[in-house]
């Protein structure tokens, strides 16, 4: 048993570890991606700072509030993307899906755990970022420990159920066999349906019980609630059992799904 | 020129043959933009319900902004989109070198080589938010408005291809350009709102030296009887002298081309 984990950890390791470098070999995609981010995060401040010249509150929330809880979303961006649409997109046009299938690993664990050290080097390169919010925006970072623990928590919960969901839309990539227009509109969904461009509680209810109602919320929004102070942390566990219900759901229908799907696999190069 | 719309007109018809045979991808990639906007216009929606006015403007008059830089983008996306991938998808591929090998300029033949159907869905929001902009807007209506739209839009249009075409050339020397043109391009999202709300920097920026502005705000404030100077006229000077730029930049980066060996 020992010896089976032993080996597991290290395939899975090897996976995780050649993820960075990935990102290492496009050095000047990290230096436009800062440019992009640092535009967003410009417009995004000065659009809230606007709509707050004409109000003392929105949602219950100050200007202050509303601006830590968009420079954090914008900070933790990462937690909001998924890249597996356009991976089985290129897999499947490289021919490479043949490949993979036939590989002694699990397919889906493979991908998580590239997923997860993905994330970890995406908020390694938004240090800069976090730096411009800071000096450049003023961003005060929260400093209880119990917030960044149910953050924490609850951004892992709420990253495994965005995966378990990019899972089942990539495998549409099977029948549709070009993925540019589904990356497109899924990246567009997320946008707004994340949290990242402004706080739930700013939302009318029927559109905040919508966002809540598809997962895209909460790998973002929901974390971040409790990181800005706008959920309070005693409402922590009944926050990742709810979370933890989409990931055990999404899961077993990610699965299913796959089964269904793969069957359509046409590989078109390679 | 004829002879050009005429070649034009037969690429378009061999590229709708070929998305024809992949309709759910032709469907997908049109919604896909109006998504894209739909996320930033629902947020713009949302706050508006709840605040009397957006640093001086209405709902309406944020559309009217909205919507002329969307068509704009739009022209840009449906009719050039090949500007992104010169270096990544001719370039690199060897590709390229049939455009030099033919009777037709290199520029047109890459550009009329793909028209872009996810610009469809750019074009339909810019229409839908340009006239429910004009519909809740209380313009004095004569003649001049519509032609106005439409050379702010042609302009805008202009601008956009032209920028692109400048950072594109880049792709023969660094092969892939897109992170060129992507750091460039993401500077028109401060011109989808008014450029008041933005520090003088900003303004300066989008009027002189990355000029989006000519493309949505200049062209709106004029509409709304804003007083902006020669800046309402401006839009088409500027495109016509950026792509005049643009084509002998690109005239000088296809002389120093020297081909991959792919």
């Amino acid at each position: 048993m020992i010896s089976y984990l032993r080996r597991q950890a290290s395939i899975y390791g090897a996976i995780a570890a050649s993820v960075p470098k990935r990102f290492l070999a496009f050095e000047i995609w990290f230096w436009v991606g800062l440019v992009l981010g640092a535009i967003e995060m410009m417009i995004l401040v000065f659009f809230w700072r606007a709509v707050y010249g004409q109000t003392a509150t929105l949602g219950g929330l100050s200007l202050d509030q509303t601006l830590t809880y968009i420079l954090l979303a914008q900070v933790f961006a990462a937690l909001a993307d998924q890249d597996l649409i356009w991976e089985f997109g290129y897999n499947l046009r490289e021919g490479l899906i043949a490949h993979m299938l036939l590989r002694p690993v699990g397919f889906q664990t493979n991908y998580y755990v590239q997923a997860l050290a993905s994330l970890a080097t995406r908020m390694i390169m938004q240090l800069p970022m976090a730096l411009l919010a800071t000096a450049a925006f003023g961003l005060r970072w929260p400093t209880d420990l119990a917030a960044w623990g149910a953050f924490l928590v609850s951004a892992l919960l709420g990253y495994t159920a965005l995966f378990f969901f990019h899972w089942i839309l990539a495998c549409l990539t099977f029948y549709t066999t070009e993925v540019w227009g589904l990356g497109v509109l899924v990246y567009g969904l997320t946008r707004f349906f994340s949290g990242g461009l402004m706080p739930l509680a700013i939302m009318p209810v029927w559109l905040r019980t919508l966002v809540l109602a598809i997962p895209f919320a909460q790998s973002l929004a929901i974390p971040l609630n409790f990181l800005s102070g706008i959920t309070p942390v005693a409402e922590a566990p009944a926050t990742w059992l709810f979370q933890l219900a989409w990931v055990i759901g999404l899961g077993v229908v990610s699965q299913l799904f796959f089964r269904v799907a793969v069957r359509k696999v046409t590989v078109q190069g390679g | 020129m004829q002879r050009y719309l005429n070649l034009y007109g037969a690429f378009l018809g061999q590229q709708f043959k070929s998305y024809a045979e992949y309709r759910a991808n032709f469907i997908i990639g049109a919604s896909s933009t109006i998504m894209m906007q739909a996320a930033n216009l629902l947020t713009v929606w949302v706050v508006m319900q709840q605040i009397p006015d957006f640093n001086g403007w209405g709902f309406s008059e944020l559309l009217l902004i909205y919507g002329l830089i969307t068509l704009s983008k739009s022209i840009n996306h449906m009719f050039a989109d090949n500007l992104w991938t010169v270096g990544r998808v001719y370039i690199r591929s060897g590709q390229f070198d049939r455009f030099l090998v033919r009777p037709i300029d290199p520029l047109f033949h890459l550009i009329a080589d793909r028209f872009c159907y996810d610009g469809v869905g750019n074009f339909l929001v810019g229409v839908v938010l340009l006239g429910a902009a004009l519909a809740g807007l209380d313009l004095a209506w004569t003649p001049l408005v519509p032609l106005y739209i439409l050379l702010a839009v042609l302009s805008g249009g202009g601008i956009f291809i032209a920028l692109n075409l400048i950072t594109c050339v880049t792709s023969f020397w660094i092969m892939d350009s897109v992170p060129v043109t992507r750091a460039i391009f993401d500077n028109h999202l401060f011109a989808q709102y008014p450029l008041t709300i933005y520090p003088k920097a900003v303004t300066t920026l989008l009027t002189w030296l990355i000029p989006y502005g000519f493309a949505s705000f200049y062209p709106a404030s004029y509409l709304l009887g804003h007083d902006v100077g020669v800046y309402a006229w401006a839009g088409p000077v500027v495109a016509a002298v950026l792509l005049f730029a643009g084509y002998r930049f690109w005239q000088f980066g296809l002389r120093h081309y020297s081909g991959t060996g792919s």
